[in-house]
């Protein structure tokens, strides 16, 4: 079994008729490990997140996650390695015509949990960011903030071994945004890797993880940023 | 908290138009079957009571034929090979056949009614009709021999022909339904691309999520199809009782009725299943490509 949960090799990427927004990224995820993902807006931040979660194809370069290579996959086995990952998508993507519950228990119902299962977890967890009485109501009726927090618990409520997570803080204020901060911590304690896409200096500031950081198409790993800066 | 349905798929215009087509192909297909299995069973009726391949008629010229003339040609008849068995058929019934053509008035003894024989062939024989007819005319040249195998040919042939295009016009009428089912489905793929993106990035196998389309086709084709297939029993009720009404020959006997009412009970069914398999295959093929 290979220690990494993702390697990316010599991996560049560019939009239709767009200029290259990576070339020769070469870098390595390890188990339980916690890294922010910084760089400036357009740098490409959801775009190397999208490339990881196999929502976007890289133009170059190779890609192994969980050990397997999704580019040689067949498209129908894909859903087993995306059952793996846990994904908060910078524009949430939660389904308007299901209730917050029915949003946050999605992922286990995909995987065949017992509704009644996924229910009570979905509870749990929304009543620990704070959405225990929007459990009913429809994500339309719900701020910016709470519908992160809901694409936040959908995306943890499977324990993945990835969690990728875009701007996770954005509409948060800074208080829920270190609470959130910490559920990811409490995550990561129990194995699971953590990528946080982030422009929160003070996320950045308060928490000693290394960063992924977007320059000029190519990613640099800083170990330690208080360190690098 | 209903969670089966992942998809908004009620209120796709799919969801509107589907069931309309497929009540009204269930309808015109379970008729159109009905009347293929109607024709066969009519046809083999048919065939079964349809003993008599040839018949010979002695006319009579002066009075009564005679009996001896009668018995010569049976005797005749009855020696020649290939022949199962030649009856004459009794005065009586000729009457009565006079009867039901001409009216209750005649009086049939007025009337110098010819003999006429029945013959049924062993089918395993060619009779050698040319050397009959000229045994037939040395007895007696007024003998008339009329082979009715060739019109039961044709008429037979017209029914297989029916048969044929009820049977086609029933699988087209089939494939209408499949096909809309198959349309609606890609429809609504493109219509719900967004949710289904969702699903599969969260996990969702191409074949979670062909389950909720074929669920709800399905539940479409089971609800749309046995109405289609009710009002077809009821018009073929209908058209039962007026052609009794009307006096027409048509038998609707019980083998009939039962064969005729498992089409109507298993329509719908087969309909729905055929329906929910369009479906997924509609969905898997498409999340595959
Ligand atoms: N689907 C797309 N088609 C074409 N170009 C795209 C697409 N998505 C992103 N881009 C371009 O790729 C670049 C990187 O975009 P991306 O969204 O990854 O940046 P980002 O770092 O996440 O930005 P932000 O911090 O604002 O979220 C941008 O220049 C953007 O215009
Ligand atoms: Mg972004």
């Amino acid at each position: 079994m290979s220690e990494y949960i993702a390697q990316l090799v010599d991996l560049g990427h560019q939009y239709d008729e767009g200029s290259e927004i990576f070339k020769g990224v070469t870098f390595n995820i390890e188990k339980g490990s916690f890294h922010f993902l910084t760089g400036p807006s357009g740098s490409g931040k959801s775009s190397l997140l999208r490339i990881l979660y196999l929502g976007l194809k890289p133009t170059w370069g190779n890609i192994r996650l969980f050990g397997e290579d999704p580019l040689r996959m067949k498209p129908a086995t894909l859903p087993l390695l995306r059952q793996r990952l846990g994904v908060v998508f910078q524009e949430f993507k939660l389904l308007d015509h299901l209730k917050i519950i029915d949003n946050v228990s999605l992922p286990l119902r995909v995987r065949g949990v017992e509704a009644k299962r996924g229910y009570k977890q979905a509870q749990e967890l929304l009543d620990w960011v704070g959405l225990g009485d929007c459990l009913m109501s429809y994500p339309s009726a719900l701020s910016g903030g709470q519908k992160q927090r809901a694409a936040i618990a959908r995306a943890v409520i499977t324990r993945p071994q990835l969690l990728l997570a875009d701007e996770p803080t954005g509409n948060v204020d800074d208080e829920l945004a270190m609470k959130l901060l910490h559920l990811f911590e409490e995550l990561n304690k129990m194995g699971t890797a953590v990528i946080i896409a982030t422009h929160n200096p003070r996320l950045l500031e308060r928490s000693p993880y290394p960063q992924l950081q977007i320059k000029e198409a190519t990613i640099n790993v800083i170990p330690n940023h208080r360190i690098g800066e | 908290m209903n969670n089966q349905q992942d998809l908004p798929l009620k209120k796709d215009i799919a969801a509107r138009f589907v069931p309309k087509v497929v009540a009204l192909m269930v309808y015109l297909g379970t008729l159109c079957f009905v009347f293929t299995l109607f024709m066969i069973h009519s046809t083999k009726l048919w065939e079964g009571q349809l003993s008599t391949q040839l018949t010979l008629e002695i006319p009579t010229t002066h009075g009564h034929p005679s009996a001896d003339l009668q018995s010569r040609v049976l005797h005749l008849l009855n020696r020649t090979p290939g022949i199962q068995s030649a009856t004459a058929v009794p005065q009586k019934e000729i009457a009565s056949l006079l009867h039901s053509l001409l009216g209750e008035k005649v009086d049939e003894t007025l009337l110098s009614l010819p003999i006429i024989i029945d013959i049924s062939l062993n089918n395993n024989e060619i009779v050698d009709i040319p050397s009959l007819e000229t045994h037939l005319k040395n007895i007696s040249s007024d003998i008339q021999l009329t082979d009715h195998r060739s019109w039961q040919a044709h008429v037979s042939d017209v029914i297989h022909m029916s048969v044929l295009i009820a049977l086609v016009v029933t699988a087209l009428v089939l494939f209408v339904a499949l096909a809309t089912t198959t349309f609606a489905t890609r429809t609504s793929l493109l219509i719900h691309r967004q949710v289904i993106e969702v699903l599969s990035l969260i996990g969702a196998t191409p074949s979670y999520i062909a389950k909720q389309f074929q669920m709800n086709a399905l539940k479409q084709g089971l609800f749309s199809s046995t109405i289609g297939s009710l009002f077809a029993f009821l018009t073929f009720m209908g058209v039962g009782v007026l052609l009794e009404k009307i006096g027409l020959p048509f038998s609707i006997d019980s083998t009939f009725f039962s064969q005729a009412l498992c089409v109507f009970v298993l329509a719908p069914f087969l309909t729905a299943l055929l329906m929910m398999l369009s479906a997924r295959f509609a969905v898997l093929i498409t999340l595959r490509s």
